[in-house]
């Protein structure tokens, strides 16, 4: 279909008012490359809250307690609940399937010492599947085993803080360090980059720490992994789990304070929509443009056609059907569009890519596009193309060659 | 009545009138007439007479309202446009007074057009269209464009043109009308050779020196044919 003599064609046409063609092909160019910018922006934005969401296992909902808003079957406001191990694991037998969990204390300030080294550090009993939910990623040895919790070992997983301001250089791992005065061999090390908190941090077994450092059987937190589970099941699932709680700890099924379950996948959800909205924004957009874009080219073909009225008239004289003619001027519309399209594309592409590794920011990290959006662009392009085309084609196709030979 | 059977161009009360506002112009009032095969006629008439409207009916660039047209024995009426499109491609081939060549093509590209048309691939197009560029005398011309050439060299490019898809008939408004007398004879010299090859030629002219040229001369009066 894009022989050379269309290519001629298209390129006589096209470069007989260069200026007209230059801006028209300059207003594509321009929103194929705000949509592309725009996208890689919108994209960056999103990775850089995802980012921010990778602290924790989106997969998860989180159980904490505290003071009492409401007085409630004979309990006073402002009463501390309290959540215990038995608490714990009468949760676990009412509930159908347990994914993952991990139950939290929470230690802060004990004095960690490594040889002549030592600082105050916080420090948390974690079960294994903490690893997966606080979206740990180790950096050397291993995590907390289920053996470990069972045994209530002394083993210690170090941040990476805790290892730069203790060790000094000396790999950590296998040797020895004083947590409160009691000795822990350190087993791993982990570097959880969305979280220079977590880092600062010390990783004992759940059971070991517990009995060592808070002698009661409070628990501070749970934290339940939902898998793969749909979002309204965790929904149903956290509401659940919530009216349980405050039944057995009698609380006010009103009170927002005394037993709290936050479910991340909801968080998330709420996350996802913003983007989509911000998408569909950018989308929108960048399609305006481009609309713009097409009634300029449906402009630009329209003249073309009239200023060739007589030369499509002598085409038909000698023998042109209504279907090349529309050919000529549907694929001089598409070549338009596919062309300055692609300038705005590639454009667009370039400058995320000069860019991209230029910004660092907490919020927002590498701003790409989409191989698959820019093929997306090019197909709406080469749509906008034809139906933009369309019009003037068939104008051309309704000229009768008896009047526009008739010399003047 | 046997050259009527073998009439290439057969016209039967043919009337042909055209509507502006409220006003109708009645151009053709049942003209009837039979061009033989091989024949090379002039049409001759005033300004306004017709002989273009005549000759669009008959290149089947414009319809009629009434009577029969035989074009190569099969009727013309009431033709659809991609009908026509195809009679007109395989049985015609057009000349005009303003050349009508495209502008931003070579003579050669120009030449080989209805080739294209016709789905011949590239490399024979040119093979063919360099053969009849060779017939008119312009294979050194090959690559100028339009505006690169005299009239006389455009019109011969036209000729080209409308012989390389090989018509049986030749339609030309005014072939010499924008040609010097020297210019005009060469062109006509080239028409009757062309013609010499079988291929029925009809010409509207203005000029008698020019009608004197064909085997006869159709002339036009007030929308009839005139005998006298
Ligand atoms: N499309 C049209 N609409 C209205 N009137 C037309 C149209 N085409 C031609 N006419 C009229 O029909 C008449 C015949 O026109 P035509 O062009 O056939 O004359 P002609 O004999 O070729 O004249 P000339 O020698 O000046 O070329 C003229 O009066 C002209 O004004
Ligand atoms: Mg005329």
């Amino acid at each position: 279909m894009f022989n050379r003599d269309t290519w001629l064609e298209i390129a006589n046409t096209v470069l007989s008012n260069p200026m007209r063609t230059f801006l028209t092909g300059l207003s594509i160019a321009l929103g194929v490359f705000i949509l592309v910018v725009m996208q890689g922006l919108g994209f960056g934005l999103q990775n850089g809250v995802q980012n921010q969401f990778s602290d924790d296992a989106v997969n998860s909902i989180w159980v904490d307690a505290g003071r009492t808003q409401l007085a409630y079957r004979g309990n006073m406001p402002n009463r501390q609940v309290k959540m215990r191990n038995s608490d714990v694991d009468a949760m676990f037998q009412q509930m159908d399937t347990v994914h993952a969990y991990s139950r939290r204390v929470r230690i802060w300030g004990v004095v960690m010492a490594h040889e002549d080294q030592q600082s105050n550090f916080p420090l948390r009993g974690v079960d294994p599947d903490h690893l997966m939910l606080e979206n740990t990623t180790l950096t050397d040895g291993r995590y907390i085993s289920s053996r470990d919790v069972a045994e209530e070992t002394k083993v210690a997983v170090l941040g990476a803080t805790v290892v730069e301001d203790l060790f000094e250089g000396v790999d950590p791992i296998g040797t020895y360090l004083l947590i409160g005065g009691v000795q822990f061999r350190v087993v791993g090390t982990f570097d959880d980059p969305a979280s220079r908190w977590e880092n600062k941090m010390a990783y004992l077994p759940f059971t070991t720490a517990q009995n060592i450092f808070r002698s009661s059987d409070k628990v501070d937190q749970i934290i339940l992994g939902t898998g793969d589970m749909p979002v309204a099941d965790t929904r149903s699932l956290s509401d659940a789990l919530l009216s349980w709680f405050k039944d057995r700890k009698v609380v006010h099924p009103d009170d927002a304070r005394g037993v709290r379950i936050e479910n991340n996948n909801e968080e998330y959800e709420r996350f996802q929509n913003i983007f989509l909205g911000i998408e569909l924004f950018i989308w929108g957009l960048g399609l305006l443009t481009l609309l713009a874009g097409a009634v300029g080219v449906a402009n630009i073909l329209a003249i073309a056609v009239k200023e060739r009225t007589k030369e499509i008239g002598v085409r038909k004289a000698l023998g042109a059907s209504s279907i090349s003619v529309l050919g000529l001027v549907v694929q001089e519309s598409l070549a338009l569009m596919i062309v300055s399209g692609s300038a705005g594309l590639i454009t667009g592409v370039g400058l995320l890519e000069v860019v991209s590794p230029m910004i660092d920011h907490e919020y927002f990290k590498n701003p790409q596009v989409d191989f698959r959006i820019a093929l997306v662009a090019l197909g709406i392009l080469a749509v906008v193309g034809v139906v933009s085309g369309i019009g003037p084609a068939l104008r051309a196709v309704s000229i009768k060659p008896v009047e526009a030979l008739r010399d003047e | 009545m046997e050259w009527y059977l073998r009439g290439v161009i057969k016209l039967n009360n043919i009337g042909k009138s055209y509507v502006t506002g409220s006003q109708k112009l009645e151009v053709l009032k049942g003209l009837s007439c039979n061009i033989k095969k091989g024949e090379m006629v002039a049409i001759m008439g005033s300004s306004g007479s017709g002989k273009s409207t005549l000759l669009n009916i008959l290149g089947l660039l414009d319809s009629f309202d009434s009577g029969d047209y035989l074009l190569s024995g099969e009727s013309m009426s009431g033709l659809n446009e991609r009908a026509a499109a195809k009679y007109r491609s395989k049985l015609l081939g057009f000349v005009f007074q303003s050349f009508n060549l495209i502008g931003f093509k070579t003579a050669l590209e120009n030449v080989a057009l209805p080739l294209y048309y016709q789905s011949i691939p590239r490399k024979k197009r040119n093979v063919i269209a360099m053969d009849y560029l060779k017939k008119v005398g312009l294979e050194d011309w090959a690559s100028h464009l339009p505006n690169q050439m005299s009239g006389g060299q455009k019109q011969r490019v036209a000729i080209a043109r409308a012989l390389v898809a090989q018509p049986k008939v030749i339609l030309a408004d005014e072939p010499t009308g924008a040609l010097d007398s020297v210019t005009s004879s060469d062109v006509m010299t080239l028409l009757r050779e062309i013609n010499a090859d079988g291929i029925t030629m009809i010409i509207v002219t203005h000029e008698h020196d020019i009608a004197a040229l064909c085997d006869r001369t159709i002339h036009l009066v007030d929308g009839l044919i005139d005998l006298s």
